[in-house]
């Protein structure tokens, strides 16, 4: 019973109820946990495990492969004196540092990169084949630029870093689908506006992505700065401690420092990266590849 | 040969949108290729115009004119209304925000306060029935649904104006990827928002059911270059008039076979 337009109303009403999506509920926290926590705890215990009976079968030498209870001694004994956290300290307040500003370089770079064509064709493919140069070729070109100063290791983590986020920005802003642009013209938008109201939020995947490689390029962009470019005005920092191992031919120093550097690589990707990246994704349904 | 039209807003109201002679060329030379060819269009205050025709028929490149997106390459347009609004045929909602939010973007631009933006938005939505997804995304609505909001935004950014200009709303096939009874609701959803705010809709489409079903006048566009071929005044549809169209339509578009 009811008009047409009544009628229309329900069958409207009808169909919202049926078309909107529905809410996947999310797993207990237990479950979550097997799936995601659990396999790559197996995956370490197996190299653990691997490594244990590679070391018990001796085929090579104590001073090239350590035991692995040496190793973590190592580490105990520099966490206990205090001295990873000094260590720790030194190599990440460079890299947060270093990064920051490449930020602040990167970000108006990749800007300009994006929209003015004339720049782009300037300094675009330089930019992209600067990431493929390894930063570490920038080190004796800093060393006699800058000598052995902390200077010589920032410039090498800008070298690493600023062309991974710029060249971020840049993809980014190129996938935004030409018709929001198009959406904020017909609404009205000026030019100011729509960059700050449409081309960066659209393009901020692809920023994040840039950000993401810009951390990883700049962190080991450090390391190799700091393995190189050693002196006692420089301070030790991790890079400093792998090369102190190498020079004293303790291998479990060696060890001990390459696992110090992926904790803090893996740490930030988990701790930072992941979830900035899960929110905006999230945000835009993008949950394909969560 | 961009540019040489004439925008002028006008103070009298009995014409909304006044197209005269608008021809549209696009490229030089030997590839150019002619869109547009002499086309008049007078539409009234609160009238709701059907642009009717085959593929190429440059129905989507008239709109764009009107819209201020496009330049014609020559005749005059004259406009006596607030910015017009327009709809695509996708949504092209900000992905990454709300309904609301959206809805909002097109009052921010046109320097609407916070407060006054918030209690719009949800006016609007809840004018298309939307007012309980106002805080979803995108992803989380329907197609037909995501078309309301975009019908929303459009109506927001047309009705700000305070002068009291008639709004217009330039709609380019907005339901053409929707399915058959989506389009049907939100054929009816239209009109109703049509009949409650008295804004003047041009209305794009190659349906000619839709087109006498949504429209009191249809006029029919001839292909490559685009012309006005004839008017029909559907105000009391009736099946004669429907056939009558349709013949023209497929006379329009069979006088291209080669």
């Amino acid at each position: 019973m009811g008009t047409p337009s009544d009628t229309i109303d329900k069958v409207g009403a009808g169909l919202d109820a049926l078309d909107v999506p529905v809410e996947a509920h999310k797993p207990p926290l237990w479950r979550r946990f097997l799936k995601t926590g659990v396999p790559p705890i197996i995956a370490f215990a197996l190299l653990l495990g691997v490594w244990q009976a590679l070391w018990a079968s001796a085929i090579l030498p104590e001073f090239q492969l350590p035991a692995p209870v040496n190793v973590w001694n190592e580490l105990v004994r520099s966490i206990s004196t205090g001295e990873a956290f000094g260590i720790l300290w030194t190599s990440l307040h460079r890299a947060v540092f270093g990064f920051i500003a490449a930020v602040l370089i990167a970000t108006p770079l990749g800007l300009l990169i994006a929209k003015v064509r004339v720049v782009r064709a300037a300094i675009g493919s330089l930019l992209t084949g600067l990431q493929s140069l390894p930063s570490v070729a920038w080190v004796p070109a800093a060393i006699l630029w800058f000598g052995v100063t902390p200077s010589t290791i920032y410039f090498v983590v800008l070298m690493g870093s600023v062309p991974s986020i710029a060249n971020g920005l840049v993809a980014g802003i190129d996938q935004i689908p030409p018709l929001l642009p198009r959406v904020g013209r017909a609404l009205g938008a000026g030019r100011l506006a729509s960059a700050r109201h449409i081309l960066l939020p659209a393009a901020l995947p692809g920023y994040l992505a840039g950000l993401k490689q810009g951390w990883a390029f700049s962190w080991r962009s450090l390391m190799a700065a700091e393995i190189i470019a050693t002196s006692p005005q420089l301070g030790v920092g991790l890079g400093q401690y792998l090369h102190n191992g190498s020079s004293l031919n303790d291998i479990n120093m060696v060890i001990a420092a390459i696992f110090l550097i992926l904790l803090v690589g893996i740490g930030i990707e988990l701790m930072l990266f992941r979830p900035l990246e899960r929110a905006v994704l999230r945000a835009r349904g993008l949950t394909g590849a969560l | 040969m961009t540019a040489t039209l004439e925008t002028t807003v006008l103070s009298t109201v009995d014409t909304a949108v006044e197209l005269a002679g608008v021809r549209k060329v696009f490229g030089h030379g030997n590839s150019a290729v002619v869109a547009l060819d002499g086309v008049d269009l007078k539409v009234k205050p609160g009238e709701f115009v059907c642009l009717l025709g085959a593929s190429g028929c440059g129905k989507s490149t008239l709109l764009n004119i009107v819209a201020g997106l496009d330049g014609a390459t020559s005749g005059s347009l004259q406009l006596n209304t607030s910015r017009p609004a327009v709809m695509f045929q996708e949504p092209a909602l900000m992905p990454w925000l709300t309904a609301a939010r959206n809805v909002e973007l097109a009052l921010r631009f046109a320097g609407v306060g916070r407060l006054a933006r918030k209690r719009r938005a949800l006016e609007l939505l809840e004018l298309v029935r939307l007012g309980d997804v106002a805080d979803k995304r995108p992803h989380e609505l329907s197609g037909g649904m995501r078309q309301r909001v975009a019908l929303a935004r459009a109506l927001a950014s047309t009705t700000v104006s305070a002068d009291g200009s008639p709004a217009l709303l330039l709609m380019d096939e907005p339901f053409a990827a929707l399915d058959a009874i989506t389009r049907d609701v939100l054929q009816s959803e239209l009109l109703r928002v049509w009949e409650t705010t008295n804004t003047a809709i041009i209305f794009v489409t190659h349906d000619v059911r839709e087109a006498v079903r949504l429209g009191q006048r249809v006029v029919l566009l001839s292909s490559r270059p685009g012309r006005v071929v004839r008017e029909w005044d559907v105000t009391d549809s009736s099946n004669t008039v429907l056939d009558e169209i349709n013949t023209h339509l497929r006379e329009v578009i069979s006088g291209h076979a080669v």
